[in-house]
């Protein structure tokens, strides 16, 4: 009986056991699905479908002249689903009917594996059921067009297995050209040591702008790894817009070459060449030349913005001042010290040994002399540096220069007040030293010279566009009104003209047999090598200038930095003739109007009209009195007929939803115009319009009162 | 067919082999709906053995064909052999040191050409037929210490020596064969001792070592003070009280960091502190140079697991829609995770159900091997459930989170042809067994 009930409850206890064990598995899953559920389930949900990121199409710079300087390229990956439903139904009907043909068509396009290479290849993926197969990589637009139309792949992607994947590529078509500006991602090493891309230059500048917003899709996962979009679950990415810059690939090309062309003879450090177009500050060419290690040289930093002493060229600004303040005049005389001067314990040589003692201001400034320089700023600022400071200062040598660049480097002027400022610091500015500015502002000052005063904003951009259609445009801005007074402007241009121009003058014999004139300034200075000061005979060859000296067009620097103990360094030997290789050639460029350097005698009314009114009633006065014309007027209502290059011309005048132009016009037509557009009209005198009260494209508001004057 | 055939279909308990049958075909269904791919043939699938499905179904024929065989077996040729089994058995799995492939971090399978066997898995019946005939023996006395330590023995070597192959998984299952020595009076306070060190070791985990020694001492205190009036008859009570104190400190102490540090090996550890959730506080000790950590591996098996079970919810997502488990979410999901797919496809009614068959399998063969008239069938009968239950619990406990990931499959649906083998074989000699069970065998 003992027995019995020992078996017994042994029995017992192992069903109990049993059960109990079963009712807690029972119970973890009924906690696992029932309590716990949702939270497993979005957890699926999560593994299952995920947002992916669709890269936007990066934006195309443009030079103006509508040439690509980067774009993205697109290029294609091919994988292979061997495991496509379509592809192996009927036991692999599809596969083994087209490979033959579709392997023959794959040999004879590449070229690079023959047909039973391929086929090989072919079956043995499809053996091995790969679902995601590398097939060709890197494959062009053009390639993929073709690819696309052979045997099953022809048959789309869920039947032949073949997916196309597009990748952009930045792509420069113009390779070096300004490529440091235009800048493309460049590698650098960062703070934890791993080598990184970034993008520098208007790439990196326009960055935002040009990488639209990236779009998102939802994707599902499916078995092997796949993932597929689920339909109405797309954010379209925004694309990029396009940047139009104000470079011209010409005048890059041109000066990019010349400049590397000097460079690579003189073996010279580094350089840069900047052209800006005069009347609006528009930088044309920006070209960008460091020396690599292995002697060739490569766009590798926008020496262009950055600050550095500029030597002679600077020396404009010290006669701007002392002209301004009515110090001198260029008649004035200044004792040379046959080009060794002593001041404050230090002393100025000249540049070349001379015997030159008693000159004008214009020829020591014309002989590109330290000593003349230095002794007129000191003899009339030592006493208020500040002064001479203060003319710096509204040059705007002390900010930098508000190019759309990143990267510019913050310009030195010392004042009094500095630290490091010592009694040869003024003298020694005056010449170009103890002050660090970028060629480019530099260039700012010589185009407000040949800009009549004006100084202009370096701009780089003219405008942003989607689709070819301006989304946003850039206009000139005017820094500076007047950096001087007209009669002082008249005397800086003539010193400039007296250096290229005048026997004597550091820049004479460069542009001795040009059939255009050249106003500008030449500069040589010694450059500090770090520590070793200025002991290493490294030379920075500069020149800046203008040209057609008379009617200037573009403005241009040249900044070189030789390497040591160069043999060539004055900026007349060296900066110089890139200058006019430059100036040669985009002279030779020029439209004939703009070549010729007086300016036009005008003769009123003959030559120079403008007319304008309902296009009807002009083109039936032409007719009337036997004229003969062009039309370019199209099919627009109103049209202003002028003289161009001699000719009549007949174009159209779009007039504007808001304040039109209706100068030129006829009262009836003006006030036919305007009031048509809710406003009173004010008129003053008879004739033609001559001027309105409102400027063309303002808004107008009903009822606002315009004033017309009629001639 | 019991007309036609009445010597084997005699005595044949039928409800097992139709639970048999099902849970079969339950395991060839979740395997196809793990690796079926839309567009396959699934005739091709099963005909031509191309599918994981096929190939467990050609098993599932070829364990159909060996166990109408042992049907047709004498059972007492299982008694006469069954010492010879156990042999080979050891034999075997001894062959496994000079002969053995290496696949996937295991030390275990043999491989003729391109067939592959593993002694361990294999072993389980010999280890089930040895025991029974031991203990069925007439001159053993099972209450004297001597046939206890022979019993023991039967089942630790086997399990020795998968532990040197790497195959802890597979070892512990031996350890199931205690139930069969508990059925046969193997005294309770084993069991209790056991029990209770398995307690000390899991508090030793989870609860901090000062903390636990405390409680120990609370715990000893206490029995102390109620048996205060016994311990002034007997001074003997209160030195057993210290002793045992003194033991599980000691165990606390120093058995279980020992065992974690020099016995288990790094990857098990970690496994078992990923179950209860906690940093393994070893790590050092057991790190290895150059190896990295497991424990997000491990981590991440359970989790996936938990994450296809989780969202089956109610009903499940229905036949062939669990995508989770059909996406190749959950690693080893047709082998040892298979479960998710039950859990995930028919939620938890079909967990239930599933549950069910197996409980209801269970039950009945414990109730099978109480209606024996020999010991021998009767402890092989227990043997077959403690193996099966083993097998049971701890997989889907592995898959559910209740039990360290240690890689045993589950009877009949996992997928694999020696684990379905063996389990048919094992349930096949129950059956023979069964069918005789009028007769005294020994």
């Amino acid at each position: 009986m003992e027995i019995k009930r020992d078996i017994l409850w042994r029995v017992s206890l192992c069903f109990v056991c049993i059960v109990a064990f079963s009712l807690l598995i029972l119970a973890r899953v009924f906690y696992i699905q029932q309590i716990q559920g949702g939270y497993w389930k979005d957890q699926a949900r999560q593994q299952q479908q995920k947002f992916i990121e669709i890269d936007a199409d990066r934006g195309t710079i443009y030079s103006e002249d509508g040439n690509m300087l980067s774009t993205s390229i697109p290029y294609f990956d091919i994988y292979i689903d061997f495991g496509a439903d379509g592809l192996r139904e009927k036991n692999g009907k599809r596969f083994t009917e087209n490979i033959d043909s579709l392997s023959l068509k794959l040999a004879s396009f590449f070229g690079d594996k023959g047909k039973s290479e391929y086929k090989k290849e072919l079956q043995r993926q499809y053996a091995a059921r790969n679902r995601y197969y590398l097939f060709k990589k890197n494959l062009t637009f053009q390639q993929y067009k073709v690819l696309r139309n052979f045997p099953l792949v022809r048959q789309g992607k869920n039947r032949s297995g073949f997916i196309a994947e597009v990748r952009n590529k930045r792509l420069n078509p113009y390779g070096l050209l300004a490529n440091r500006t235009i800048g493309l991602s460049r590698e650098f090493i960062d703070s934890d040591g791993k080598i990184k891309n970034s993008n520098v230059g208007l790439e990196n500048t326009y960055d935002t702008v040009l990488k639209g917003e990236s779009g998102k899709k939802l994707v599902r996962y499916i078995a092997g790894g796949v993932y597929v979009p689920v339909e109405g679950y797309v954010i379209e990415p925004e694309e990029g817009r396009d940047i139009v810059t104000t470079l011209d690939v010409n005048i890059q090309d041109i000066t990019e070459n010349a400049l590397l062309r000097m460079m690579e003879e003189n073996e010279c450090t580094n350089g840069t060449a900047i052209v800006m177009e005069v009347k609006t500050g528009k930088i044309k060419a920006i070209a960008n030349l460091g020396r690599r290690e292995d002697g060739t040289y490569w766009e590798d930093l926008n020496y262009a913005i950055r600050a550095s002493e500029p030597g002679s060229t600077f020396k404009l600004a010290s006669m701007l001042a002392l002209l301004e303040d009515k110090y001198a005049t260029l008649d004035n005389h200044v004792d040379l010290e046959r080009g060794v001067w002593h001041v404050a314990r230090r002393t100025v040589y000249d540049s070349e040994r001379h015997n030159k003692t008693d000159v004008t201001l214009k020829d020591a400034f014309k002989y590109s002399s330290n000593v003349g320089m230095a002794k007129m700023v000191w003899m009339n600022y030592s006493r208020d540096p500040v002064k001479y400071i203060n003319h710096l200062k509204k040059l705007r040598f002390n900010v930098s220069s508000g190019i759309d660049l990143v990267g510019e480097t913050q310009p030195i002027v010392k004042s009094p007040k500095s630290k490091t400022w010592s009694a040869t610091s003024l003298p020694w500015m005056s010449f170009g030293y103890e002050v660090l500015v970028s060629p480019l502002q530099t260039l700012m000052l010589y185009n407000a010279v040949a800009n009549n005063g004006k100084m202009m904003r370096p701009y780089l951009v003219n405008e942003v566009s989607q689709d070819g259609i301006a989304m946003k445009k850039f206009q000139p801005e005017v820094l500076e009104e007047s950096i001087c007074s007209e009669s002082t402007l008249k005397q800086l241009q003539e010193s400039l003209w007296g250096v290229c121009q005048e026997e004597g003058g550091t820049g004479y014999l460069l542009f001795k047999n040009s059939p255009y004139t050249v106003a500008g300034k030449t500069g040589t200075a010694l450059v500090a090598n770090g520590k070793r000061g200025y002991s290493d005979h490294i030379y920075q060859s500069s020149f800046a200038g203008y040209f057609p000296a008379k009617n200037p067009k573009y403005s241009m620097i040249v900044v070189i930095k030789n390497k040591p103990f160069a043999k060539k360094y004055y900026g007349a030997s060296v900066a110089g003739p890139v200058f006019k290789e430059v100036s040669d050639k985009l002279y030779a460029l020029m439209p004939d109007n703009e070549r010729i350097p007086e300016p036009l005698e005008t003769t009123p009314d003959s030559s120079n009209y403008s007319y304008a009114g309902l296009g009807i009633d002009i083109k039936a006065v032409l007719k009337e009195i036997g004229s003969v014309y062009r039309d370019s007027s199209g099919k627009s209502e109103y049209n202003v007929v002028m003289a161009k290059n001699g000719e009549r011309v007949v174009r159209s005048r779009t007039l504007e939803n808001n304040m039109p132009n209706v100068k030129g016009m006829g009262l009836k037509d003006a006030l036919f115009i305007l009031e048509n557009r809710n406003v009173r009209v004010l008129a003053k005198g008879k004739g033609k319009v001559v001027a309105q009260s409102v400027s063309e494209g303002s808004p107008l508001e009903k009822g606002q009162v315009v004033v017309v004057e009629l001639n | 067919m019991s007309h036609k055939n009445p010597a084997i279909s005699r005595g044949v308990d039928w409800l097992m082999i139709w639970l048999y049958v099902a849970l079969v075909a339950i395991g060839i269904m979740s395997i196809f709906s793990v690796t079926y791919r839309e567009g396959e043939s699934v005739i091709d699938g099963f005909l031509k053995l191309r599918s994981d499905y096929g190939k467990q179904t050609f098993f599932f024929i070829l364990s159909l064909i060996i166990g109408l065989t042992i049907l047709l077996t004498d059972s007492k040729f299982f008694t006469a052999t069954a010492n010879i089994w156990y042999a080979m058995g050891i034999f075997l799995l001894l062959l496994v040191f000079p002969f053995h492939t290496e696949v996937k971090g295991t030390e275990s399978i043999i491989r003729f050409g391109s067939f592959q066997i593993q002694p361990a898995e294999i072993c389980k019946i010999f280890v089930a037929l040895a025991l029974a005939k031991y203990l069925s023996r007439v001159e053993t006395e099972f209450t004297k210490p001597r046939s206890q330590l022979i019993a023991v023995a039967i089942v630790v070597i086997p399990a020795l020596i998968t532990i040197a192959q790497k195959e802890t998984g597979l070892a512990l299952v031996f350890f199931a064969f205690f139930l069969v020595m508990f059925r046969e009076g193997l005294p309770a306070i084993y069991l209790i001792v056991g029990f209770s060190f398995a307690v000390l070791v899991v508090a030793t985990l989870l609860v901090e070592k000062n903390t636990l020694a405390i409680v120990l001492t609370v715990i000893a205190a206490i029995a102390v003070y109620l048996s205060r009036r016994q311990i002034k008859r007997n001074r003997q009570l209160l030195v057993t009280i210290a002793a045992i104190w003194l033991v599980c400190v000691s165990i606390q102490r120093f058995a279980v960091p020992f065992m974690f540090t020099h016995v288990l090996q790094k990857h098990q550890v970690e496994r078992i502190f990923s179950l209860i959730g906690r940093e393994n506080p070893y790590a050092a000790i057991n790190s290895v140079e150059g190896e990295v950590s497991t424990t997000k591996d491990t981590d991440y098996n359970v989790r996936q697991s938990k994450i296809a079970i989780g969202s089956g919810g109610v009903t499940g997502r229905g036949f062939l829609k669990g995508t989770q488990t059909r996406f190749d979410f959950v690693p080893e999901q047709r082998t040892d995770f298979i479960f998710c797919t039950i859990g995930e496809g028919f939620g938890f009614i079909g967990s239930f159900v599933f549950l069910a068959l197996y409980l209801f399998l269970l039950l009945r063969i414990v109730s099978v091997a109480e209606r024996q008239r020999s010991v021998f069938s009767r402890c092989y009968a227990y043997g077959v459930a403690s193996v099966f239950f083993f097998h049971i619990a701890i997989n889907i406990c592995m898959t559910i989170g209740l039990a360290p990931v240690i890689g045993i499959p589950l009877p009949f649906i996992s997928y694999g042809g020696t684990s379905l083998l063996t389990f048919s074989v094992m349930l096949a000699i129950l059956i023979r067994l069964d069918a005789d069970r009028q007769m005294v065998l020994r």
